[in-house]
């Protein structure tokens, strides 16, 4: 068992170099000029060329990515003379745009992401599996018909769309909600709720729908495997049947579907986000889009796409641990 | 100066330089004392803070009036009133040499940081200094231009990497008297005009320890000297002022500090931040848009009757033009074609029509801005605001003629004009496409993203044919406007003019009006000089610009401030 995380430890790690390595050159080949793009005004040749040399774009591309992994490892320095300054290790970079380190840039903006995609995750998959049941166990009746419906409906309004509406009107036309603002649950836990209610319920809606009706389509699938059957025949009651029998297998898969939809999340709700003010990683990374603020760019994917991989690995742990057979492969 | 990128309510204007005059509505003003002002953007934080990298209207406005003084300032008040200058730091608003090439300040009794340490004349010297390290970007070069130190710029690399021989030659330039209390400031040509330079706030004083954030860590740190000091400060989040305790009112004559609270909120939703203010909802009752108003509410806010008293649409302080390039378009009747033949109406009707958009343009000198300097513009009578198809296929004869070679390279090849990459300059370049076909000039467009277009059209390898720019002075004086943007390395010379066989006469005329002390006969020659660039046609006008702002009912003592074309801050306060 040991060595099998290990192994899948190193292919993780070496996935996450390969990513840096796209990534890196991936941005390093747009059509950009990182010296240009933080000139400003008063932007002339020289200006740029000095630009070019304080942000070390002068060197060939091997060499920055170097620097690059180096700054990871020991950090990274930074300016000249008295103003000169460093990131500390673990160094993604520096942003000339936002006067920061990009790591201490994410560490900012990771909370806030955190936060939204818990909550909104257990919403959705809370809510989902209980409507899904729910519907399963009224098939053909009037709540299936309802849910169903629902769910339809969630699924086909983009999150854009009722985030706006919800802004729009529950917040900006009749005052029912405070306005979007981010306040750390340890500071005020009570303006941190009211205030990240909204975009829970706006990202979870989505979420909430599919949920509903995989978990409606396990719980069918699996009642009518022979065990359950067999469980009915014993004269097991129905609670049981359900809650001991048919959910537990039904819900295996949504839990790894769970669990890679969080570390998708943890990569930033861009459009929530943004709409709703959370200075989380999904605004951070559309803001650096916008700006071009490449090191940020960088960093923010490099985070995203070590959560996939982390969130894969621990995937494949626990099936490992489910299933020995895992291994063996 | 430069006008702030308003994504969605300005999209092919882009601005560098800043001031205006101008009557505007406004709501009543009660003394306002106490309570939060609240101020609403998109933006995710103020692009600088940073005295010496501050350079943008409504940031300079916004730092002028809680944060950072300069050696003087402007008047608070509505209309041409705004533009008078007024001591701040200094006892008064400077005074000449008689050749106009040294100007001395004397810094007032009591002027102290927030940590209540004085400031002394070595603090704005540094504070000057910083403007010429390479690290600091996007602040004006004005001290660079016009201090008088040997080798200019590149001899003095600011204070962070000057060897003690570099930082002499900047402290022959700018002398501190023994006593702490008297800056003098020796400039390499003749200025009349100097001490305007110094209300921007490349003239405000820094610590000479930078609070312990020396050089980019100051524009999130800055020490305040005016009356009030940061309490926090979050990027994305929001900016918090208090009082600063050691702002000493009896030194400073025109600061009102009106309110106990001054919060930003960055970052907020653009349409949300109208409902806030329309409705009344969430902060918007004690809340004004520093982004001014989304263009899809226009109508509304100034057809409803509630908004009446909170709401303004007037001239700010910037034109908008293309720049043509002369080193391509070398000749005159080509350049007089493409102005005939634009349609102008159209183009205005994108941008927000005459309501909102603005004036037709007649040159590069804003009347509402620059009324001493502003003369209207001859010998265009025939442009028509939809194009002059007629006239224009008539100048493209004479060009045919004239310039053979050029004619067939606009006709067969075309000319390309750089756009900031948007919906609306795609829709902007659609209808002068159409409108210069008509005199058979083929036009072809290279949209550029924002970030990018200042580093290609500046680079006369890289830019077009024709250039989208706009510019507003950075003080009452069209010398910021003709120099800059007509004069070989003025700063912003995108028109190339010194391709031109007639830029040697307009040289020297510039530099009579620089040199000239008589501020009314500089404005006659200044006049002149708009009128020379439009008969040589380096640039294509478009409009005299208008800003919209609205603000909650709760909120006093709302106008616009001419010299940065955006809200008196000063002023405003909120209702007991």
């Amino acid at each position: 068992m040991g060595i099998y995380i290990l192994r899948r430890s190193l292919y993780a790690l070496a996935l996450l170099f390969v990513i840096s390595l796209v990534v890196f050159v991936l941005f390093a080949s747009l059509p950009f000029d990182p010296a240009s793009l933080t000139c400003g005004k008063n932007c002339t040749a020289d200006v740029i060329e000095a630009n070019r040399i304080r942000l070390g774009y002068d060197l060939p591309l091997w060499e920055q990515y170097l620097k690059f992994l180096q700054g990871i490892v020991s950090g990274r320095e930074y300016g000249h003379g008295v103003a000169a300054f460093s990131c500390p290790a673990p160094a993604l970079g520096y942003s000339f745009f936002k006067q920061e380190c990009v790591t201490s840039l994410l560490i900012t903006a990771l909370p806030p992401t955190i936060w939204l995609a818990l909550g909104s995750v257990t919403l959705w998959v809370g809510t989902g599996v209980l409507l899904g049941i729910w519907a399963a166990r009224r098939r053909g009746g009037a709540p299936d018909h309802i849910i169903n419906v629902l769910t339809v409906f969630a699924t086909s309004m983009p999150t854009f769309l009722t985030g706006q509406m919800a802004l729009t009107f529950l917040i900006g036309k009749f005052g029912l909600i405070p306005p979007p603002d981010y306040y750390e649950p340890y500071q005020d836990f009570p303006k941190f709720f009211m205030t990240m209610l909204l975009p829970w319920i706006i990202l979870a809606l989505p979420g909430l729908a599919i949920y509903a009706r995989l978990t409606r389509g396990f719980v069918l699938e699996t009642g009518s495997e022979d065990f359950v059957r067999t469980a009915r025949a014993k004269g097991l009651p129905e609670k049981t049947i359900l809650w001991r029998h048919t959910l537990r297998p039904a819900l295996s898969p949504l839990t790894t579907l769970a669990a890679m939809d969080l570390a998708f999340m943890l990569g930033g709700a861009v459009v929530t986000e943004k709409i709703f003010s959370i200075p989380g990683l999904g605004r951070l990374t559309i803001q650096s889009v916008i700006e071009y603020d490449l090191p940020v760019i960088v960093g923010t994917t490099m985070l995203a796409a070590t959560f996939i991989v982390v969130a894969n690995l621990i995937v494949d742990i626990l099936y490992s641990v489910i299933d020995p057979r895992v291994r063996l492969k | 100066m430069a006008r702030k990128k308003l994504g969605v309510k300005i999209s092919a204007v882009l601005a560098v330089s800043a001031l205006l005059v101008s009557a505007c509505s406004s709501s009543s003003t009660d003394d306002g004392k106490g309570g939060t002002v609240t101020y609403l953007t998109h933006a995710e934080k103020f692009l600088h803070l940073d005295p010496q990298r501050n350079y943008t209207g409504q940031d300079l406005a916004f730092s002028v009036t809680y944060l950072t003084r300069s050696l003087v300032s402007y008047n608070t008040a509505e209309g041409a009133a705004g533009t008078e200058l007024v001591a701040d730091l200094a006892t008064d608003t400077g005074t000449p040499s008689e050749d106009l090439k040294t100007w001395t300040f004397t810094l007032r009794d009591g002027v102290t940081f927030e940590d209540g340490s004085p400031i002394t004349c070595a603090e704005v010297a540094y504070g000057v200094s910083r403007s010429y390290a390479a690290d600091l970007t996007d602040g004006p070069a004005f001290a660079e231009a016009f201090l008088d130190i040997e080798g200019g710029a590149a001899a003095y690399p600011g204070p962070y990497e000057a060897t003690a021989e570099q930082q002499a030659l900047f402290d022959q330039a700018v002398e501190c008297s023994e006593d702490g209390k008297t800056i003098t400031f020796h400039l390499n040509t003749p200025m009349a005009d100097f001490n305007y330079t110094t209300a921007l706030l490349t003239f405000s004083p820094v610590p000479l320890d930078e609070g312990g954030n020396v050089g980019e860590a100051y524009d999130q740190n800055i020490v305040s000297s005016g009356p009030y000091k940061i309490d926090s400060y979050t990027p994305g989040k929001s900016l918090n002022l208090v009082r600063n305790e050691n702002w000493n009112p009896d030194s400073d004559d025109f600061r009102k500090a009106l309110p106990d609270k001054v919060v930003v909120k960055f970052a907020q939703d653009e349409k949300g931040i109208d409902e806030y203010i329309i409705n009344g909802t969430g902060p918007g009752k004690t809340a004004l848009s520093l982004d001014g108003i989304y263009p899809d509410n226009l109508e509304a806010v100034f057809s409803s009757a509630d908004m009446e008293n909170r709401r303004l649409n007037d001239y700010d302080i910037y034109v908008t033009y293309t720049a043509i390039n002369v080193s391509k378009m070398t000749c005159l009747p080509i350049r007089q074609a493409v102005f005939y033949a634009t349609d102008r109406e159209a183009l205005r009707a994108l941008g927000g029509g005459s309501q909102f958009g603005g004036d037709f343009a007649d040159g590069v000198i804003k009347p509402a801005t620059l009324p001493t300097d502003y003369k209207a513009v001859t010998g265009y009578e025939d442009a028509k605001p939809e194009g002059n198809a007629e006239k224009a296929i008539e100048l493209m004869n004479q060009a045919k003629t004239e310039c053979p070679d050029e004619y067939k390279r606009v006709t067969t090849e075309g000319i390309t004009r750089d756009y900031v990459d948007s919906d609306v300059s795609r829709q902007g370049f659609a209808i002068t496409q159409e409108a210069l076909a008509k005199a058979g000039i083929k036009l072809e467009a290279n949209f550029i993203d924002g970030g990018s277009y200042y580093g290609v059209i500046l680079n006369p390898e890289t830019q077009g044919d024709l250039s989208a720019a706009g510019w507003g002075p950075d003080w009452l004086n069209a010398s910021t406007v003709i120099p800059p943007l007509f004069i070989e390395n003025g700063g912003f010379d995108v028109s190339r003019a010194q391709y031109d066989p007639k830029y040697e006469e307009f040289k020297a005329l510039v530099d009579a009006a620089k040199a000239n002390p008589d501020r009314a006969s500089q404005g006659e020659q200044w006049a002149a000089l708009n009128q020379f660039v439009m008969d040589q046609m380096w640039v294509l006008p478009g409009l005299f610009t208008k800003t919209q702002y609205h603000w909650g009912s709760n909120l006093t003592g709302v106008y616009l401030w001419a010299p940065y074309g955006c809200p008196g801050f000063n002023d405003i306060g909120v209702k007991k």
